[in-house]
């Protein structure tokens, strides 16, 4: 509700110190689990909050005992080529509905709408049959592949709406002066496009990185694991401890937060453009 | 700029993505549909696919973890939905005040949406620790002594439930973003006319937002049925099968008992029932929501 006082009266007293209130039961669990990931094993178990040392040690037995920078490395592996696929195709589909007109393209552009609401459960079983014909399970291929080939409905609806936003006397001039449509796209569109580009390099960055159940689903190997498959599955076992799990969680969280501080903007937009679309 | 050649380069680059619509989308359904009425042997593979007609169907009409798993999912989506709504659009009700600071707070009840699932259910199977957890320890404070959570079949879904309002930031940014979208002259308006705070809230708030809070409701039931991650990682369904939640009881079935054809079958039955929860509420939007651009969507 907006305000248009800006007098410090009693209810807006109120409603400051719901939102204080409020941010300490959001920040609690996080500074606690810092705290723990920071303590030594038995003091895990005490009463006292913070650590009574700091053992930042704890983060360098953590990546040992976990083996982090080989989940890294196969989250890298996965990251990297999706990151390319995804921008770069849903930018190419984006631009075909955006600027051209062809025979049923208002019922394939619904298509492309409903394909959003279908549950990813129901493709889910027969892809797996399919690459595990192919061979491919435990390897990154299933959760690579896909990704050139559209890069997700709603990444080409964000880039197709931002592009029929682009004047087109641009395009067409360079036609006249000859460029052919390859050229227009590469030289105009993309570049002009960046926004709405940068949103989906980073909503792509966060769905690989958070994925579970992709990874859960085709890699079977330890050695293939990602960060946040393997996280999970060393949950328990006789030599990883509390402090070192948590102490891995806080690493798993890290690049998210810092990207999410870093382009929040793109966050919140991006939030806000998909129930738009979706309502 | 309709002719033939740019016909052929409009179909050209969509391209990716119809042979992608084909290949991971429509190949994928009919293969569903039909592994749905089959049988299917992992090892052996498609030579070995038997066409049982609707006995996949029959059977699980007759399987009491269906049930369970419905029930879970049920419960969940009927506790946490309403829950989550009325907990973010109060806190970006409060959230939209004008005042300096406020930006900081956004930041702070966002922040936890963006974390990975993984990493928040690491956190909170902490939390929710019976002896050294710090929910537990707090309760101790006043003098409550709190249950054991996660291990706890009573509680063990409603400690889910609490885990998430912690990330319901998603569900505030769509409300905040839509009470900003509420004319300031109908606040004016309506207090000129002699309405008080709650009267404001019930008469200009709630008709303006309610295709966001529309669109929550439709979002918060198909999250329901897509619960997955938290119940694999915090409780893999225990205790005593108290948060077999419907997807995990689907992928239990795909992937540890390999029963493909009868796991596709569920998947169906998940599909129909997300469609027709969607299909409800789209029907019934009409009578209760109200857009303010009608006119203006193309």
């Amino acid at each position: 509700m907006n305000y248009s006082v800006k007098r410090w009266n009693l209810p807006r007293i109120v409603a400051f110190l719901l939102l204080l209130g409020g941010a300490c039961i959001v920040l609690v669990p996080l500074l606690w689990t810092v705290a723990v990931s920071l303590k030594t094993p038995a003091e895990v178990f005490k009463d006292n909050f913070f650590p009574k040392v700091w053992k930042w040690a704890n983060y360098a037995n953590a990546v040992q005992a976990i083996p982090f920078f080989t989940f890294l490395k196969n989250t890298l592996t996965i990251l990297i080529p999706v990151l390319i696929g995804t921008v770069f195709s849903s930018a190419v589909s984006a631009y075909g509905f955006a600027r051209f007109n062809f025979k049923g393209k208002r019922a394939l552009f619904l298509v492309l709408l409903a394909t959003m609401m279908l549950p990813s459960q129901v493709t889910m079983i027969p892809m797996f049959l399919m690459f595990k014909e192919l061979g491919w399970v435990d390897t990154f291929l299933p959760l690579i592949v896909p990704a050139f080939f559209g890069g997700g409905a709603f990444n080409i609806f964000l880039i197709r709406q931002f592009m029929r936003g682009i004047p087109k006397e641009l395009d067409e001039s360079a036609y006249v002066d000859g460029a052919s449509r390859m050229q227009i796209f590469l030289r105009i569109m993309l570049p002009l496009s960046k926004p709405p580009l940068i949103a989906v390099a980073i909503f792509t960055f966060m769905g690989v990185w958070n994925d579970f159940q992709g990874p859960l689903i085709y890699l079977n190997s330890n050695e293939h694991y990602t960060l946040a498959l393997g996280l999970s599955m060393f949950k328990g076992l006789y030599n990883v401890e509390w402090n070192m799990l948590m102490a891995a969680t806080i690493l798993i969280m890290l690049p998210v937060l810092i990207t999410f501080f870093i382009a929040q903007k793109y966050f919140i937009e991006g939030i806000s453009i998909s129930s738009a679309v979706k309502g | 700029m309709r002719n033939s050649k740019s016909e052929r380069s409009g179909y050209l680059f969509i391209l990716p993505w119809l042979l992608g619509l084909v290949l991971f989308t429509l190949g994928p359904m009919l293969f569903s549909l039909i592994l749905s009425f089959s049988k299917w042997d992992i090892i052996t593979g498609i030579k070995s696919i038997e066409w049982v007609g609707l006995d996949n169907f029959k059977q699980i009409f007759h399987d009491d973890m269906f049930y369970q798993s419905l029930k879970v999912t049920f419960i969940f989506a009927l506790v946490s939905v309403p829950l989550y709504q009325i907990v973010a659009l109060f806190t970006a009700m409060l959230l939209n005040m004008r005042s300096r600071g406020m930006h900081v707070f956004r930041l702070v009840y966002f922040m936890p949406s963006v974390i990975p699932a993984v990493a928040t259910s690491m956190m909170w199977i902490m939390i929710f620790n019976p002896e050294y957890g710090v929910l537990n320890r707090a309760l101790g404070w006043f003098g409550i002594q709190g249950p054991a959570w996660l291990q706890d079949p009573h509680y063990a879904l409603g400690a889910l439930v609490v885990m998430g309002i912690w990330s319901v930031g998603n569900t505030i940014i769509i409300y905040l973003s839509g009470l900003q979208g509420v004319p300031e002259d109908l606040y004016e308006a309506a207090s000129l006319d002699g309405a008080g705070i709650f009267r404001r809230f019930v008469s200009v708030t709630l008709p303006m937002i309610s295709p966001t809070i529309f669109f929550n409701l439709v979002m918060g039931i198909i999250g329901g049925f897509q619960y997955f991650t938290e119940a694999f990682v915090m409780t893999s369904g225990g205790p005593l099968n108290s948060t077999l939640f419907y997807n995990l009881y689907l992928y239990n079935k795909a992937f540890k008992d390999y029963e493909m054809g009868y796991a596709s079958a569920l998947s169906w039955i998940l599909f129909i029932i997300i469609l027709f929860f969607t299909l409800l509420v789209v029907r019934s939007s009409s009578m209760w929501v109200y857009y303010q651009g009608d006119e203006e969507r193309d």
